[in-house]
């Protein structure tokens, strides 16, 4: 755990040097996903406006269905064929929700890397271990495949399965944990610039997944690179991440720093999400979340907000609100009509 | 009768099965009910009585459309009145083998244990029977009428179906719903009808059609030898006197050339059919 | 409901037999209206416990009593009563429910194993879902199109119509995200008052049972 504390307080001092310098290494710039399904148009990212800088981890929070896997699988342009995308993300210069399919090839797994939940289903059960970590380094490299096994077998070594037996088993014979960090490790045997991880600790026992979180920071430390976390446990956010994005019903409602948001929530869903947590004794949010086929006109949380007000329900499209700091830089945003 | 009105309900307002058939799947349900119309209607759609005898070896004209045969029976009227061998003995070993198949599968994948060591124990045992020459040799000896030899198919063909279905019952059976039914106190019999058995048919329907086109060429295969209901015009008989009888050396190419089509075509449809079924469910599974 | 010296041991093969004892000499309590909370490390034998004492698998040595009597010895309506006393909740939410089949022959289904007359299922169902706190819009939906949380309220009211006395919860808010567990927890909560129910809460997350259970028992 110190170890984790560690990796963090040094990110944190990375990430706010390079936020002062305002490098954003990818920058979401007003996301709109939508799926035409048999129940009609569900809008499941509505102006979703999202920077990461570099060496830092930004926690992507909010519940079930909220739309963050589907920003994220946009952004390296891995939705299904009914989606239809606006807006841009930006990244080295070049808009990624524009480039052809050969292109964003050549980007994933090298530069940008996703590693998925539930690995034992995200992995194909006929390739043995050691060579789905190697296939990364044999396209984009161009290695040999012995030079690439062997990179496969150091990487797999690096996260805790030195044991010779691993590289030539298959997925099934591997333990969910296990097959976690084989998937870690394909996606990160490239040394990429992003990681985006989509839930890596969902069906994982609190060790497994605390360890698996581990591994994650180490390498992300010893890379250089940037992480985008996709979760819901609001936990493990805090103890990895620098800044935090709160979704909701496919829109982003409240960003700032972690430890900021934790001590002070501004957003009313994020006040009583933070109250859903154990250590704030399990307090549910009254109602459910909204159908995203016709969400609420206005504030999408009005119908279920403790501090609403009658102007929170007109239409009139909320803008997120800046908070800024004393030399200018974005401290908060906050999406709600209280600021 | 509440629980089929609310599933005939449920059916109407689905919107999980969109109602796609594709071009090959219009074409083999057009061949398809277009031979059982036939099979159905024949004394209706036959010009003539396929026993009464005209003037032998005749060729085709406007009185005969497909000519007359050596004992100068209309070739057309036989092909229509055979389609009914086909369909029946196509339908009646299909049905027989999937039905004592289904059953046999779902009690074994469902019970396991001692049930179903002894039900696959026997099949095993009628595995190692060879099928096609049994119905030969059986055929042979008995002379046995159209519905025994479906009959006879029927129960020696399950053991396919039978392991499919029992290899899909083993999966369902561990799957929560399933639990949570035996939890609930279910009887295993309303289980394994109400949730094993739909889960199952998107396996079973395929078989059943494919059963039905193997049955169609062995019913051809075992008339054509001869050995076949010589009470009911069969397409295999047809193509067997065809080439006995010296249709073949004096090139009445109509003679045997129509049935074999009707055959090929049949078992086309059904192939057609089944194969539309099955990209059916798969792109269903997939919407899901 | 009481267990007494529990053994499981699954035998596999048959010349060569391979033995995997998972449990062994278990004893536990289950109080009226409290709740007993399970821990353990994943694969020691949690969920095969709560099979036990819900009489879905049976030991391999011990003895299981509810209301002081050997479950084995029951007979008829007793056994009736143990069997329907005792129900079990699953883990996965979506894989409790029949994919084919709509929420409303869910429900109906259960109503018809209870023998209860036609004209009452229209209230029965309405009354169950608002148990939960469900709206009856969910009733045409398929398992499919609605929610984790929501296929979990599903499966509680379909185990609540048969008027259990103790629940067995087998990781019951594991895959659900945290908003969505809080709800659940405090549906449990405020089922247990009313209605006086007692849990076996089987869970690997601490908080969890701390705030659930009366008594905890680590396995």
């Amino acid at each position: 755990m110190t170890d984790l504390q560690d990796f963090m307080q040094g990110c944190s001092r990375a990430a706010s040097e390079s936020m002062a310098n305002n490098q954003a290494i990818l920058s979401i710039e007003d996301l709109s996903v939508s799926f035409e399904t048999a129940m009609g148009r569900v809008m499941a990212a509505d102006g979703v406006c999202l920077k990461l800088h570099e060496r830092e981890t930004v926690a992507l929070v909010g519940e079930t269905g909220c739309g963050k896997s589907v920003v994220v699988s946009s952004i390296v342009q891995l939705l299904p064929g009914n989606a239809s995308v606006r807006g841009r993300a930006i990244y080295e210069g070049r808009d990624l929700l524009s480039l052809g399919e050969k292109e964003m090839a050549g980007i994933r797994g090298s530069e940008i890397a996703m590693i998925f939940q539930n690995p034992s289903l995200a992995l194909n059960p006929i390739i043995k271990a050691a060579e789905q970590i190697a296939e990364p380094v044999i396209i984009h490299w161009r290695l040999p495949k012995s030079q690439a096994l062997d990179k496969a077998g150091e990487m797999l070594r690096r996260l805790g399965l030195g044991n010779r037996a691993i590289p030539g088993m298959f997925p099934f014979q591997l333990s969910g944990g296990m097959n976690q960090r084989v998937m870690i490790a394909a996606a990160m045997i490239l040394s990429p610039k992003i990681i985006i991880a989509d839930e890596p600790s969902k069906g994982l026992d609190a060790n497994s997944a605390d360890e698996v979180m581990g591994e994650i920071a180490r390498l992300r430390d010893s890379a250089g690179a940037s992480l985008l976390l996709i979760t819901h446990d609001l936990g493990l956010a805090r103890k990895i991440s620098d800044r935090m994005a709160v979704m909701y019903c496919g829109q982003i409602i409240e960003t700032g720093r972690c430890e900021d948001i934790f001590n002070q929530p501004l957003h009313p869903y994020t006040k009583a999400l933070l109250n859903c947590l154990p250590q704030r004794g399990f307090q549910p949010i009254p109602g459910s979340s909204p159908s995203m086929i016709e969400p609420p006109e206005g504030c999408r949380f009005y119908p279920r907000c403790p501090e609403r007000q009658d102007e929170c329900c007109m239409k009139a499209g909320l803008q997120m609100v800046r908070i800024l700091g004393p030399e200018g830089e974005v401290l908060r945003e906050v999406r709600c009509r209280l600021y | 009768m509440t629980d089929f009105c609310e599933r005939l309900n449920e059916w109407k307002g689905n919107r999980l099965m969109p109602m796609i058939i594709s071009k090959s799947g219009w074409l083999g349900l057009a061949f398809f009910s277009s031979f059982l119309l036939m099979a159905a209607l024949s004394p209706v759609l036959a010009p003539y009585d396929p026993w009464y005898r005209f003037e032998p070896y005749l060729p085709p004209d406007e009185l005969h459309l497909l000519g007359t045969n050596d004992l100068g029976q209309d070739i057309l009227s036989e092909l229509i009145f055979g389609s009914r061998a086909s369909v029946i003995v196509g339908f009646g070993a299909a049905l027989m083998s999937t039905a004592i198949g289904t059953a046999a599968g779902l009690v074994s994948g469902y019970f396991r244990g001692m049930a179903d060591e002894i039900i696959m124990g026997i099949t095993d045992i009628f595995l190692m029977i060879p099928q096609i020459p049994l119905i030969i040799v059986l055929a042979a000896f008995l002379r046995p009428s159209l519905w025994l030899v479906a009959l006879l198919m029927g129960c020696l063909w399950w053991t396919s179906t039978a392991r499919v279905v029992r290899s899909k019952a083993l999966q369902i059976r561990e799957t929560g719903y399933v639990q949570a039914n035996r939890s609930l106190g279910f009887s295993s019999l309303h289980i394994m009808l109400s949730d094993v058995l739909p889960n199952i048919t998107h396996v079973v329907m395929p078989k059943f059609l494919l059963s039905i086109a193997s049955a169609m060429i062995a019913e051809a295969s075992i008339s054509f030898l001869g050995l076949g209901d010589p009470t009911m015009k069969s397409w295999g008989m047809m193509i067997n006197f065809a080439f006995s009888r010296g249709g073949f050396l004096n090139g009445l190419w109509w003679w045997y050339m129509a049935p074999g089509l009707c055959i090929t075509l049949f078992v086309l449809s059904v192939v057609l059919l089944g194969s539309m079924l099955e990209e059916r469910e798969s792109v269903s599974l997939r919407l899901q | 409901m009481r267990a007494e010296g529990i053994d499981k041991t699954y035998v596999s093969g048959l010349v060569f037999r391979k033995r995997h004892q998972v449990l062994r000499n278990v004893s536990l309590k289950i109080e009226e209206g409290r709740t007993l909370g399970l821990m353990g490390p994943s694969g020691c034998g949690k969920t095969t416990l709560g099979m036990i004492l819900a009489g879905l698998l049976n030991p391999s040595a011990g003895r299981i009593l509810y209301h002081e009597k050997d479950i084995r010895n029951l007979k008829g309506e007793e056994l009736r009563a143990y069997r329907r006393g005792v129900q079990m909740v699953f883990q996965d939410p979506e894989g409790s429910l029949n994919p084919r089949k709509s929420i409303e022959r869910s429900i109906h289904e259960v109503l018809r194993l209870l023998k209860t007359p036609e004209k009452e299922w229209r209230s029965r169902t309405l009354e169950a879902l608002e148990g939960v706190g469900l709206s009856e819009e969910l009733l045409c939906r398929y398992p499919s199109q609605i929610s984790g949380g929501q296929g979990q309220r599903v499966a509680l009211s379909r185990v609540l119509l048969l008027n259990p006395r103790v629940l067995i919860l087998d990781e019951p808010t594991s895959a659900l995200d945290i908003s969505v567990q809080a709800q659940i927890l405090g549906l449990l909560k405020d089922l247990q008052r009313e209605r006086g129910l007692s849990y076996l809460l089987i869970s690997h997350q601490p908080e969890v049972v701390r705030f659930m259970s009366h008594e905890t028992a680590i396995l």
